[in-house]
């Protein structure tokens, strides 16, 4: 029996070793936090899919790694009046089967966002686009009209990819989501559900051939074989490490670990019906003023985090600088409670996801924790995403936590969505969970849409984030994310994470 | 039982089997209405698919296109004839037949399952025998410890375990995935050809296989320890026949009843519910896929996934009732 044994780990030792061998060098494989789900690039419109077809796909423009918007199948671009979008295109672009590049493929592209399920998810994006014409006859010059004065219209640009009309309309909707056919700096080579999607260089590409020859991309859901896969150099850069596990990652020799501010900000919204406690501005500064971040951050998030004071990040138009956060101070929030009839506090239910946003549910409860102090009683119901974000849509919470960026950079966008009044029709406040409603921010939104000129879009985009955050706390803002990775030392890859998280190859190199 | 004539027996049986599929049937249907009914409320689909920026009205418009805005009852009895078609539908999330993306996953599921389960019926009744022979032995205390820890830690702890020890401190086993894969039948992707794959099958299949292999022990101890006291044993013993005779035709043979029942019926489990051991390896299986469905509320692969499970278990609980006639005579299919 012995023997058996002491030859079975024999044999386990020898197989083991046998296998060890390097990974080719001509190869870059990532370990994303979400696998790909669809190859069809407007079937997600999910930034985990998006920063994979980014890959296989170009956009009339892209953004660089520090968000700033460039040229890509379009070489210049303007806004011509309110509603018309002039575009140049470039010429002598081919899609990886060989098909031209021509603005047939934007008008197709364009036609095709509209259609839904199982088409697109850029329902609202492609909603807004009226007609694609060329101009006076000139194949590489086109104007697209919208349909409503849209100021980030080309803010988008960088995330609708440009499909072949061709072959799209020559296949199943079942073969484009598995093969795609794009301009992209790198081919689709195969994708395994599940385990891996492969690509190769585009040797062809308009940018010039990128200097990685393979790239792989490797879905690892679960935190803790992320960071094994790391640990063991099986994988050469790791996407999102668990704030549990970074001190591990750090210590490990053969690791580097790279943070960045993410875009990501984390913030709670607060019902203000007439009749509900927090309508009162008094309570609502009184829980903001209540809730701890300094230690939410240091306690919670292990210090993985920085201190936000509004909804959009520094890049995003309408970014604030000079909003600052209401000051730690659970006396004065006691005392702010009862100016506003409160003295012994109130009850309150807190809804939350509990599988979304890193440490989600325990945020929630050190929150809970922090207003039991002023005598708020917090009533904690957390729920996986999937049940939570419909409720958000039914517009029945009162209290609740959202984390939110802005793909297309924009805080008109954002604040539409997710805090003007609810409004079906419009297409308005789609997100706002606690139905919050604020005429004087309402108007100040719409005055933004006719404003043509960027500078002074933005200005009046400030205003507005301005007066929503330090005079009526439309909502309490608690962090941004950190985004963090992890490479795997001595391989000679160099690699700079962008602020929208995106995996993009062609921005990496392998040197020796 | 009494005397059976063959041709009887071979009636009973057929009439029998025919019994248990009518039966199954009725049960898969029961399994499609309540899948179908518990599902609807899962999460509404339409949020995700129309987009994050969507309109009421844009977002109406996937339902419709979804089929949605129908009464429950008119989507469920579209869902049976599509499914009596074998027309599972798209997948929400991929856009891609859900019959296409399950099979695709499949082979990786059943490669693991029964990787695990030969492992567990090898070890498992070896160990098991050992166990029985010298009950008070260190080895035999030794084999029902582990055995114990083996049914009661669980499995995403033996699995993070295995990879602390295997892959990241010893690495000489990798932590995740299946490693080289080679095409034969069509779709059916092998991990069994290569070196790699068995590389990246052992960490997995050991996770999956643990609390098989701990009850298996444990049944076959048992059933040995029984038998060895059974009077037909004794005279065995009596007679001088070997201890290997004794011991594996004899006593062991009786015992291998209940193990194979047993045994068979976690087969079907462990392909159906192998989520768990999937998702902290990172293995491409089917549970892996119901584990995303869920998360983005792909109802058609879920409710697909649940009724191929049911499918799977229906037909290994035949299969085993057969297999239990086979191995034991005496058993007949009244």
């Amino acid at each position: 029996m012995k023997r058996v044994v002491v030859l079975a780990l024999l044999g386990l030792l020898a197989i083991g070793l046998v296998g060890l061998v390097g990974i080719a060098k001509d190869t870059i494989v990532v370990a994303v936090d979400a696998p790909p789900q669809t190859m069809n690039p407007h079937g997600s419109d999910s930034d985990a899919n998006l920063s994979i077809m980014a890959n296989l796909f170009d956009g009339l423009l892209k953004r660089d790694a520090s968000g700033t918007l460039l040229p890509a199948l379009a070489t210049s671009w303007e806004r011509m009046d309110a509603l018309t979008w002039r575009f140049h295109l470039r010429q002598g672009v081919k899609f990886h089967n060989g098909n031209d590049f021509t603005w047939e493929d934007v008008k197709y592209t364009m036609e095709r966002l509209k259609i839904p399920y199982p088409v697109s998810e850029f329902l609202a994006f492609g909603g807004l686009v009226a007609s694609v014409e060329t101009v006076n006859g000139d194949p590489w010059t086109i104007d697209i009209t919208t349909t409503t004065p849209t100021p980030y219209f080309d803010q988008n640009l960088h995330q609708v990819f440009i499909m072949d009309k061709e072959s799209t309309e020559s296949r199943s909707i079942g073969e484009i989501g598995e093969q795609p056919i794009g301009t992209g700096a790198y081919k689709f080579v195969e994708w395994v559900k599940g385990s891996y999607l492969r690509m190769e260089a585009n040797e062809d590409y308009w940018g010039g051939a990128p200097s990685v020859k393979y790239a792989e991309i490797r879905g690892i859901t679960e935190p803790s074989t992320r960071a094994a896969a790391i640990a063991t150099g099986e994988v050469d850069i790791v996407q999102n490490i668990p704030v549990e596990l970074f001190d591990i990652v750090t210590g490990n020799p053969n690791l580097e670990a790279i943070t960045a501010p993410g875009r990501r900000s984390i913030w709670l919204g607060l019902r203000n019906t007439p009749g509900f406690p927090a309508s009162d501005i008094r309570v609502r500064k009184a829980i903001y003023m209540a809730i701890n971040e300094d230690e939410i951050i240091d306690k919670v998030l292990r210090g993985h985090g920085t201190p936000c004071a509004q909804i959009p990040d520094a890049p995003t138009v309408g970014y604030d600088a000079s909003i600052e956060r209401l000051p730690y101070n659970p006396e004065m929030a006691k005392q702010l409670l009862a100016e506003a009839g409160y003295p012994d506090g109130f009850k309150i239910k807190f809804t939350g996801p509990n599988d979304r946003y890193v440490m989600d549910e325990q945020i929630a409860q050190a929150i809970a924790t922090q207003l039991a102090k002023v005598g708020i009683e917090v009533e904690i119901d957390t729920k996986p995403k999937a049940v939570y974000f419909p409720e958000m849509d039914e517009h029945t919470l009162d209290f609740y936590l959202l984390g939110w960026f802005d793909g297309s950079f924009d805080f008109g966008r954002s604040f539409s969505k997710l805090l003007h009044s609810v409004d079906p029709d419009a297409g308005l406040g789609g997100l706002n969970g606690a139905e919050y409603s604020d005429p004087a921010l309402d108007s100040l939104l719409e005055a933004s849409f006719n404003i043509i000129d960027p500078a002074l879009r933005a200005d009046a985009l400030r205003l507005l984030n301005r007066v929503a955050m330090m005079e009526k706390i439309a909502i309490i803002p608690l962090h941004y994310y950190e985004d963090s990775y992890a490479v795997y030392k001595g391989r000679g890859i160099s690699f700079t994470p962008r602020p929208d998280t995106w995996i993009v190859f062609s921005e990496m190199s392998i040197g020796n | 039982m009494g005397q059976r004539d063959p041709p009887r027996a071979v009636v009973l049986m057929l009439t029998y089997i025919t019994r248990r599929i009518a039966q199954s049937l009725m049960v898969l249907l029961a399994v499609s209405m309540i899948s179908f009914v518990i599902f609807q409320f899962m999460g509404d689909p339409v949020l995700t698919l129309a987009g994050r920026y969507a309109t009421q009205e844009q977002q109406e418009a996937v339902r419709h296109s979804l089929g949605l805005d129908r009464p429950l009852h008119v989507q469920y009895f579209t869902f049976i004839k599509n499914a009596l078609h074998g027309d599972f539908g798209l997948s929400y999330v991929a856009q891609v037949p859900v019959m296409k993306l399950i099979f695709e996953r499949l082979p990786a599921t059943v490669e693991l399952a029964a990787t695990a389960m030969v492992m567990a019926l090898l070890l498992g009744v070896s160990l098991g025998v050992i166990s029985s022979l010298h009950p008070r032995s260190v080895s035999s205390r030794g084999i029902m410890t582990g055995s114990l820890l083996g049914i009661s830690l669980p499995t995403f702890l033996i699995g993070i375990l295995l990879i602390l020890v295997f892959a990241v401190s010893l690495h000489i086993l990798p932590s995740f995935g299946r490693g080289r894969v080679v095409s034969i039948v069509g779709k059916w992707r092998t991990g069994f050809l290569t070196l790699d794959g068995w590389r990246h099958l052992i960490l997995p299949a050991l996770t999956l296989g643990m609390y098989q292999l701990a009850v298996l022990i444990r049944l076959t101890r048992g059933g040995m320890l029984e038998a060895l006291q059974e009077d037909y044993v004794r005279t065995a013993w009596a007679k001088g026949l070997s201890p290997r005779v004794v011991i594996f035709k004899h006593a062991l043979r009786n015992v291998l009843i209940p193990v194979v029942t047993v045994a068979g019926l976690q087969m079907g489990e462990l392909i159906a519910f192998s989520i768990v051991t999937e998702s902290i390896f990172q293995w491409p299986g089917s549970g892996k896929l119901l584990l995303n469905a869920i998360y983005e509320t792909d109802n058609p692969v879920i409710v697909a996934y649940v009724m191929i499970a049911a499918v799977i278990i229906l037909s290994i609980n035949i299969l085993v009732d057969i297999l239990y006639g086979v191995l034991n005579p005496r058993i007949s299919y009244d």
